[in-house]
């Protein structure tokens, strides 16, 4: 019998898939996405974190470490700017963690967890470039023109993606 | 329900809060100073960049197939309208040969070294696009060891897209003209009016709802009409003369009615970059 791999090299090798897609989609599509003055920006890897909230085991999958660890190169690699995705990601994985704990575990109340997510990601990251000067648009033009976009996005992006990656999930538990 | 906020959890939010503020701030004194980042920083993004090679080759792999497709439905149509601009451009190339080579002889009779207008060009392919809807930011697979450093002024297609703003071995970031942080986009710009008169000045900020760079703080008298062609002007350093920007769009009053704007229509299309040339002045 073919040894099985275990599902945390499976997490691992798909968190840094997702993390390089994040990139290439919005490269390929920059056209599409990126047309002013709307962005709608991709967020896989939160979504790749999140799944994982759903459907694996936390504790096992050291969850936050990963999160904190792929925020870091996140800052490294695509912004340059240190010190905020390392922080929001983790804080929005525990968050997500807390929230789904006291819901029960269906597709309905993972959407309206993952929203919760992004928005609380997206907007914290507005808040720290606002801080220092990288981001200057009005909080009402961020809200219109940035989050709800984005949240468009990445909501079909999880609802497409919800039940083949809980089935790979389920498929390994046994 | 568990505690959300216990007095530990408190403490450690806060010193997270102090250890990101003082990350963030660094990264930024860093970035505005030196340039190039921290030898572990440059390490790891060479790494992280080699690794993104693998994923992004194939899907822009895919991304060529579909615009190949798409060109191939527009070729006859193109063709037609570039046929009828083919002549009129080896004439105007067979003269900018023959002023280039006046140019070169009359520099060096009047003992005139190297101009403001001369550069090389490092050609470079675009691996990733930051995904954030404000650091309008793109990283090109060359670095260091081509020879590329902070502050060039990058080009692709027509005209100038935007200036490098960080430097590893092997790829750099490069942050491009829509970009709305307060620290980047001041290129000096240069624009011919109608009557010959040059209004020099800098790009002072980007206006996102419409697409266009705005120049600012113009008191020249000049007179600017839409359709005139904005180069780069050259002063102030790293950037040669005369590349390409774009065309006025708009002229207006500024908020205090003192000075004139300048809205300006980019000649790149800034959200569909491949290859890049980066502009290493002579």
């Amino acid at each position: 019998m073919k040894r099985r791999v275990p599902i945390a090299a499976i997490f691992i090798i798909g968190l840094f898939i997702a993390f390089f897609l994040d990139g290439s989609i919005s490269q390929m599509f920059s056209g599409t996405l990126f047309k002013y003055p709307n962005a709608l920006v991709p967020n896989l890897t939160l979504l790749w974190l999140i799944l994982a909230v759903f459907f694996g085991n936390t504790q096992k999958l050291h969850l936050e470490l990963w999160a904190a660890v792929i925020g870091f190169i996140f800052d490294m690699y695509y912004t340059g700017l240190l010190g905020v995705y390392v922080f929001i990601f983790p804080l929005v994985v525990y968050l997500c963690y807390t929230v789904y704990q006291m819901l029960p575990p269906n597709f309905l109340s993972g959407f309206l967890v993952y929203f919760l997510g992004i928005t609380v990601l997206v907007s914290l990251g507005f808040v720290a470039n606002a801080f220092i000067g990288e981001a200057d648009a009005s909080i009402s033009e961020f809200m219109v023109n940035t989050l709800a976009p984005t949240l468009a996005l990445n909501l079909v992006f999880m609802a497409l993606s919800y039940f083949p990656i809980g089935a790979l999930y389920r498929s390994h538990k046994r | 329900m568990q505690k959300f906020f216990s007095s530990r959890k408190l403490v450690i939010v806060i010193v997270c809060l102090i250890i990101s503020f003082g990350m963030m701030t660094l990264s930024v004194a860093i970035r505005n100073k030196q340039n190039t980042p921290p030898i572990i920083q440059q390490f790891g993004n060479d790494i992280v960049g080699f690794a993104d090679r693998i994923v992004a080759t194939p899907m822009n792999g895919i991304d060529h197939g579909f615009v190949s497709v798409k060109n191939l439905l527009n070729t006859y149509q193109e063709n037609q309208q570039l046929k009828s601009k083919v002549d009129q451009l080896t004439q105007t190339q067979v003269k900018d040969q023959v002023l280039e080579r006046e140019n070169k002889q009359l520099k060096r009779q009047l003992n005139v070294g190297n101009t403001l207008t001369g550069y090389q060009k490092i050609n470079a392919a675009v691996i990733t696009r930051t995904p954030s809807s404000w650091a309008s930011q793109v990283i090109i697979n060359k670095g260091q060891a081509a020879g590329v450093k902070k502050d060039m002024p990058v080009i692709a297609g027509p005209g100038l897209i935007g200036t490098i703003a960080e430097v590893n071995k092997t790829n750099s970031k490069v942050v491009l003209v829509s970009n709305t942080a307060e620290n980047s986009n001041r290129f000096a710009i240069q624009i011919v009016g109608k009557d010959g008169k040059v209004v020099n000045g800098i790009i002072t900020s980007y206006d996102s709802q419409s697409n266009r760079i705005v120049m600012g703080n113009i008191t020249s008298k000049a007179k600017l009409s839409k359709g005139n062609r904005v180069t780069t002007s050259g002063l102030g350093g790293v950037i040669p003369k005369g590349i390409y920007v774009g065309t006025v769009s708009k002229v207006a009053q500024d908020d205090y009615g003192l000075a004139k704007k300048v809205y300006i229509k980019p000649a790149a299309n800034l959200n569909d970059i491949e290859v890049v040339s980066i502009a290493v002045k002579d």
